[in-house]
């Protein structure tokens, strides 16, 4: 059973699915809801990811039927067909999807019959159940997925070797989606695999199509599209691997290293294109020899986000940055079978630190594993106390970091305190962008 | 006005018979009026369209006020997505607080998360749980229970479990019944907020009383309360907003608290040692003002907004009217506008003769056109979020607007795309939202308010101006973006009547 959550960091299954309609160009969300559902996820994703905004026909410009009390009186059904009637007259779109919010569900509209009113439609009109009481905008990104799989995707027996889709990295929630994946592509490029990101840049709906002929799904992540990678494996018979998500040299190398042997890529090819990129990322940091030991730039931290970013940023910071993460916090819902595989991921640490790991929802509980994990100073005349540190987390850290005097940056989602173009913190680029960020809060003063 | 034995307030359809899909003029909307268009058996009533774009609900618009409220924790009794447009308003909101108090805290709100489970066994359990922590964890004066859709389709009884958990609990609890499909008119939110402060919010202040008491000290206590006023503010108007308001109440001799928005528990009780209740905005606050009328005995005034010269004399000139201090008020209106004018001249010289389109709240969009009139602008559209009897007063104020076009749609951004498309002005002055269409018909956008900046009264009226030259100065942005990017709506649409998708529901 859930309870309740203190400031969440995710919208409903709708929001999750507005957010993934608002990476695919000229898909037209549908919303069959009450007036007020598209408004409030908009009004969240737009500043929570950075002011990722409407773009061509999302925020306020999102098609919806708007029902009321005294419409489902009869059901929605008779609004919703003139919907999606007036919505093809207007707007100019290649794919239309309808999403429904929970009142509609609720009072049992029945939307596969008012959709298939459409099937001879132009262009497809796809129905997509994404009521807010059936889970996050984790789910909601699983479901558009799931079904674009199943009614949209076009089915080939025949598939072309060494082509991959990326799965796992979802817009808005995560807020760097779209330079991370530009990124994962890159990397996974320099193997020779031709890959289809779904969202990246320049990709469209036919790249979405035309899915269904790679022979491999690599899910960047351990939890989020796994239901999607399934779904992909039932209906058009691609296996799927997962990954943790990279970033640096480490978390890169065993990405690329999963993927080749998924693929039945030699191992000493991901060696020669890491060594490549060990040239150039070291070129880089080289220049932070000075200044991190002139100054001692290195800090304790607490890293409070999401399943995917919170390990590989952990990670990061104590093998590769040489910091002292002492607490990570991974805010999402997850099962124990969840848990558990994401705890395996702060095990072994070339650094040999071991941090603390807590499963925590709500935003009022960070300080208390911070209280949990440091003794407090009990008026010692010395007293080894938990400072310099950073935290790295989302905006609803902002609080907290004031209250401790630690300075933030914000990665998981919400991030309203920065805007979001094509940053990136995945792969070796990603790295040095979390360094560059990092430890300019530290100079800022100079 | 007496619903306050009703579990809610009454959605604004049927109270106010307020509308949301109109298309004519100024002209021919006063006709409608007086022909009773909108009355209940009128062929306007309950208008809607064909083709609608997501609107917001008296949900989400309730928070706008309920997350002002200081020392109060939220619960928003939902699903998880309802009130998840609270994630944007993080940082301003604690700002906005702290130009109030420094020591405030930020906003902090509870979803209970309702799941599929919740949905067919109810919520009661996730709501219990939810209100015991926030007050042991937060320790708030205030826990404020906002419910949507769902707990209002399954049934909670909402009422009942707050009672028994008052009994537990050291915060008030102040139940808001705001579920988003009760009504299309987003405005009834007002009505919503002000209906739960009404019922278990507001109270009168814990005096000490002596026993006996000297005539001085009772007629010092009366004189003050004869000076006191209460401005009922609003969170799109800004901090500066409310200085300036201040200032020229003062001017005449006034005391001003200022309520609902930012205001702490005290000051709410407070506001009942007051002689007169000032609205700035009718759709705001009809309904609490009514309610205070007849539980407390305070008059009221809903007039005009202070935005604008004529409006802002004409505020002041009816709040001196109530206490007979029109002369002082006269003194400072001339005093106030000769400096204004004057200062008006360098914008009236690049602004003048420009056009403007103007689209948000009723109130807002005619008092914004006086400022556009005064200026030498001309005005070519108005489009309202919806319509009802508090625009009236709000035409006096305008010069020949008969024949300007006149557009009711709470946001819409389509059929605004096409009256942009056919009206083609200068400068388009908008209600937040909407713009990532607006911006591609390249031309220069100005916010219809400002949190963060002066737009009230006479400073308010040089802020506007100020802001306008500059705007209107240079729009490369907008233009490149126009240029480069695409609009979603077909060509044909275009071709299209504007308000071809209007269909009446009588």
């Amino acid at each position: 059973m859930s309870k309740f959550i203190d400031r969440p960091r995710y919208a409903c299954a709708l929001g999750g699915a507005l957010a993934t309609l608002r990476a695919i160009p000229r898909a037209i969300p549908i919303i069959h809801a009450s007036a007020g559902c598209g408004h409030n996820l908009q009004n969240a994703i737009n500043p929570g990811a950075g002011y990722l905004g409407g773009g061509y026909c999302g925020g306020l410009a999102l098609p919806s039927s708007n029902v009321a009390e005294r419409d489902i009186v009869f059901g929605g059904e008779n609004r919703l067909h003139e919907q999606i009637q007036s919505t093809l007259e207007i707007v100019d779109g290649s794919l239309y999807l309808v999403l429904t919010g929970c009142m509609v569900e609720m009072i049992g509209d029945d939307l596969e019959a008012v959709v298939s009113d459409f099937a001879d439609s132009d262009k497809p009109v796809i129905a997509v159940h994404t009521p807010s009481f059936r889970g996050n905008s984790f789910t909601g990104y699983e479901l558009v997925l799931s079904a674009l799989i199943q009614k949209y995707i076009t089915r080939q027996p025949e598939k072309k070797p060494n082509t991959v889709n990326i799965l796992g990295i979802v817009p808005a929630q995560d807020v760097f989606w779209k330079g991370n994946l530009k990124e994962i592509k890159r990397l996974l490029e320099k193997l020779g695999l031709q890959v289809n990101t779904l969202f990246g840049e320049g990709e469209t709906l036919e790249d979405i199509r035309n899915a269904g002929g790679a022979s491999l799904n690599i899910v960047v992540s351990d939890v989020f599209g796994i239901e999607a990678a399934r779904r992909f494996e039932d209906v058009h018979g691609i296996p799927y691997i997962t990954t943790g998500f990279p970033i640096g040299v480490d978390g890169t190398y065993a990405f690329l290293l999963a993927a080749a042997n998924a693929l039945g890529i030699d191992k000493s090819q991901v060696e020669t294109v890491i060594e490549e990129e060990k040239q150039l990322y070291y070129d880089y940091l080289e220049r932070l020899a000075d200044i991190y030991n002139d100054i001692d730039l290195q800090r304790f931290a607490v890293v409070v986000g999401d399943a995917n970013y919170a390990p590989a940023i952990t990670r990061f910071l104590s093998d590769e940055l040489g910091w002292i993460p002492e607490l990570a916090v991974i805010t999402d819902l997850l099962d124990d079978a969840q848990k558990s595989t994401i705890s395996k991921r702060f095990e072994n640490y070339e650094s040999g630190i071991q941090p603390t790991v807590r499963f925590d929802t709500d935003a009022s509980s960070v300080k208390k594993y911070i209280a949990e994990i440091w003794p407090r100073n009990r008026n010692e005349r010395y007293y080894d106390a938990f400072n310099p540190t950073v935290l790295v987390g989302s905006v609803f850290e902002r609080e907290l970091a004031t209250a401790f005097g630690f300075p933030l940056l914000t990665v998981s989602y919400p991030v309203t305190n920065r805007v979001v173009l094509n940053r990136a913190y995945a792969g070796i680029n990603g790295a040095l962008s979390l360094v560059e960020d990092l430890l300019s809060i530290l100079v800022a003063g100079r | 006005m007496n619903f306050l034995d009703a579990k809610s307030a009454p959605a604004r359809e049927d109270r106010l018979k307020a509308n949301i899909a109109f298309g004519g003029t100024c002209g021919s909307i006063k006709g409608c009026i007086k022909a009773g268009c909108f009355s209940e058996k009128g062929c306007l009533n309950l208008a809607d369209r064909r083709f609608t774009q997501t609107q917001g609900c008296q949900f989400t618009l309730s928070l706008a006020i309920l997350n002002t409220m200081r020392n109060a924790v939220i619960i928003m009794h939902a699903p998880i997505g309802c009130g998840t447009c609270s994630t944007g308003n993080v940082g301003v909101n604690q700002t906005f607080k702290r130009l109030r108090d420094p020591q405030a805290e930020g906003m902090i709100w509870l979803s209970t998360n309702l799941d599929e489970a919740d949905v067919i066994s109810g919520g009661e359990g996730k709501l219990r749980e939810a209100v015991i922590y926030a007050d042991r964890e937060f320790r708030p004066e205030t826990i404020i229970v906002a419910n949507g859709c769902v707990p209002a389709l399954i049934g909670d009884d909402i009422d009942s479990i707050i009672a028994d958990l008052q009994t537990q609990v050291a915060a008030s609890i102040v139940p808001i019944h705001c579920e988003g499909f009760k009504t299309k008119i987003m405005a009834t939110a007002y009505d919503a907020v002000y209906h739960g402060i009404l019922k278990k919010y507001i109270k009168k202040p814990d005096r000490r009383y002596n026993v006996a008491e000297p005539d001085l000290e009772k007629l010092k206590e009366q004189y003050r309360i004869s000076r006191n006023v209460n401005v009922l503010n609003v969170s799109s108007m800004s901090r500066q907003d409310e200085l300036e308001l201040q200032r020229l109440l003062n001017a005449i001799g006034l005391n001003v608290t200022f309520i609902p928005c930012y205001a702490e528990p005290e000051d709410f009780e407070y506001s009942l040692e007051s002689s007169l209740n000032i609205s700035i905005c009718g759709t705001h606050d009809d309904y609490f003002l009514e309610h205070i009328k007849e539980k407390y005995d305070i008059p009221f005034l809903i007039d005009t907004i202070p935005i604008g010269r004529k409006n802002t004399d004409r505020w002041i000139l009816k709040i001196a009217g109530h206490f007979g201090l029109e002369k002082e008020a006269q003194q400072l209106i001339t005093l106030e506008n000769k400096l204004l004018d004057d200062s008006l001249e360098p914008f009236r010289k690049t602004l003048s003769g420009k056009s403007a389109f103007l689209a948000g709240g009723e109130v807002r969009i005619v008092a914004t056109a006086e400022i556009l009139q005064d200026l030498g602008m001309r005005v070519v559209g108005f489009k309202a979020h919806h319509f009802d009897q508090f625009i009236e007063p709000m035409f006096d104020a305008l010069n020949d607007v008969d024949d300007v076009l006149m557009g009711v749609a709470t946001n819409q951004p389509f059929e605004q795309s096409n009256l942009l498309n056919r009206l083609k002005p200068d400068v388009l002055i908008a209600h937040t939202g909407g713009n990532n269409i607006s911006a591609k018909h390249g031309l220069p956008i100005l916010p219809l308010f400002g949190p963060s900046y002066n737009y009230l009264g006479y400073s308010g009226v040089y802020e506007v101006a100020r802001r306008l030259n500059r705007v209107l100065r240079n729009y490369q942005f907008n233009k490149r973006l126009s240029q480069n990017t695409k609009l979603p709506f077909k060509k044909e649409w275009y071709e299209k009547e504007p308000f071809a998708y209007i269909k009446s529901q009588a």
